[in-house]
């Protein structure tokens, strides 16, 4: 355990643009700068953007917002979660969705949007680009 | 009983739906309303000219006897209307058009139900809901949804029903880093079936049907345990044990042991898939046992794929084997008066011509899925199917001529869409 901190330590000085153990310079995901949530792992963030979970594992209520499909940062977020192609995910949805179990989370059409979503909601979860993030938000 | 109540819960369920369905129309759609559809335009190939390739054996007609080519095997589509009435209550009502019994394209309601979300992770549904079984089997008509032309029949076939009128619950877990959601229902479900080689069609019903799912997602990794039982009847081969009964005691006993009347069916499923985003591994496994002159089968298939870009090559092996005998010796015509033996003799050839109908078949399939923009798809797949010995597999319409145990060829091509 202590081991394994002291490499993360050592991983994270010497690679300053990481914040999480998935994230990368491009997109990172992003909750209010009041939630609890500090970080999440690929399957955590994917079952929370899936439908598979509607929590965080410390018992909040997780409301996943989306970008517009066709979104490159979208597109590079599921790939990073999840391993899949939009087409992947569409098909994904499409059972989910025309078998009556769920829908997919709110889509909105910038990562202003999604901003303004998380400062107005403690326990959503989003993704922007990382040269946007600033004070409202928390990249994990 | 049982019947009227399924009918009962329906038109209550469809009633508000369709008020909902039609204040929408009147009033600009809001957020509470979802709309989409779905579907599948297909033609497939069969170089049997004897017999007909169906998708489901609820279709009517199909590729080979009746026609070469047939669009009629895998089309269909599909509109649906959700509506989130409170954030707690929902409804959904899906119809869809596809081959009937009867070969028509009569619409029908393939859903209908009112959901109550207890809690993020608990909910109820009431009315016409999908079937759960194997992975595949509640989205089996969203082509879109699979890498595969259709789900392989060895499997899907045994159980030929998609939808159940009841109630059903589903309650979601965390388990090991993982989820798991167990659904149960109870319900009743009717469905049309052809009568190979005529015009007619006849209703099998399955009443006190009851089905328990688990499933385990982790990751990529999913692994899903079904089981299920139903009373079915089978009203077509009633007569055929009536006939039986007229033999005295040994015919009662071959009418007793076949009979397909309430009859009590259990199936089992055991799915495994791992699908880490450019390839994937899925394999299935199930058993019906319908106690009855229907016999018992297990269907199951292996199937994996890789996805380069837009196109995912792939391959399946699937297999249905019978597990019951699928030949009788019937009545000892020698125990019986000379004159009743041409009667005997006719009735044990319609006992063993339908004991036959039991599959017993493999097929070799090789596809590709190709993604053509956001929400279209194209499939392409050959298939080569072998026959068992004395088996017409799942084939039907069968010609004067068609020889069991021989082997077919399909090419198919469809194109899938959802919106």
């Amino acid at each position: 355990m202590i081991r394994n901190s002291r490499i993360a330590i050592a991983f994270l000085a010497i690679s300053p643009t990481l914040t999480g153990a998935w994230a990368s310079a491009d997109v990172v995901a992003v909750v209010s700068a009041k939630s609890a949530v500090q970080a999440l792992t690929p399957n955590q963030l994917a079952d929370i953007f899936l439908g598979r979970v509607s929590r965080f594992p410390d018992g909040l209520l997780a409301v996943p917002i989306d970008l517009r499909d066709g979104s490159p940062e979208r597109d590079q977020f599921y790939a990073k979660i999840t391993g899949k192609t939009p087409a992947q995910i569409k098909a994904y949805w499409s059972k989910i969705i025309f078998t009556g179990r769920g829908q997919p989370p709110r889509a909105v059409p910038t990562d202003l949007d999604v901003k303004k979503f998380i400062a107005d909601n403690v326990g959503a979860i989003g993704y922007i680009d990382a040269a946007r993030l600033d004070d409202s938000v928390r990249a994990l | 009983m049982c019947r009227k109540l399924a009918r009962y819960v329906l038109g209550a369920v469809l009633y508000p739906v369709a008020i909902i369905a039609a204040a929408a129309l009147d009033e600009p759609p809001t957020s509470m309303f979802t709309f989409g559809a779905f579907g599948t335009l297909g033609v497939v190939h069969s170089d049997q000219p004897l017999a007909d390739f169906t998708s489901a054996s609820v279709e009517g007609v199909g590729a080979g006897h009746t026609h070469a080519w047939s669009a009629a095997v895998d089309s269909l589509v599909a509109a649906q209307v959700g509506a989130q009435i409170t954030p707690q209550f929902s409804a959904v009502l899906q119809v869809m058009s596809e081959q009937n019994a009867d070969s028509s394209f009569t619409p029908h309601v393939e859903w209908a139900y009112v959901k109550y979300q207890f809690t993020p992770d608990f909910s109820a549904r009431l009315g016409r809901t999908d079937l759960d079984v194997f992975l595949l089997t509640d989205s089996r008509n969203i082509g879109f949804a699979f890498t595969f032309v259709r789900p392989p029949i060895e499997l899907y076939n045994l159980v030929p029903a998609t939808n159940s009128d009841g109630i059903g619950f589903s309650y979601r877990l965390p388990v090991a880093d993982g989820t798991d959601t167990v659904e149960a229902s109870i319900g009743h479900a009717h469905y049309q079936y052809p009568i190979s080689n005529s015009q007619v069609t006849d209703t099998a019903d399955a009443s006190q049907l009851f089905t328990l799912v688990d499933a385990f997602q982790r990751g990529a990794a999913t692994l899903k345990l079904s089981y299920g039982q139903t009373r079915l009847t089978v009203p077509t081969l009633e007569p055929l044990f009536d006939a039986f009964r007229e033999f005295g005691s040994q015919g009662i006993d071959i009418a007793n042991r076949y009979y397909s009347s309430d009859r009590m069916v259990r199936f089992y499923g055991l799915s495994a898939a791992y699908e880490p985003g450019d390839w994937f591994l899925m394999a299935e496994l199930g058993r019906v046992n319908f106690n009855s002159v229907l016999g018992e089968a297990t269907g199951w298939y292996v199937s994996s794929g890789h996805r380069f870009d837009k196109i995912t090559p792939y391959a399946i092996y699937a297999q249905t084997r019978p597990n019951t005998s699928t030949r009788a010796p019937g009545l000892d015509v020698s125990a019986l008066p000379a004159s009743q033996a041409p009667a005997a003799l006719a009735l044990n050839a319609e006992l063993n011509t339908t004991l036959a109908t039991i599959a017993s078949q493999r097929t070799v399939s090789l596809g590709a899925r190709l993604d053509v923009a956001s929400s279209i798809d194209l499939k392409l797949q050959w298939d080569h199917t072998n026959l068992g010995e004395n088996s017409h597999g799942w084939l039907s319409n069968l010609q004067p001529g068609f020889r069991p145990g021989s082997s077919l060829t399909l090419v198919s091509a469809t194109l899938d869409f959802v919106f």
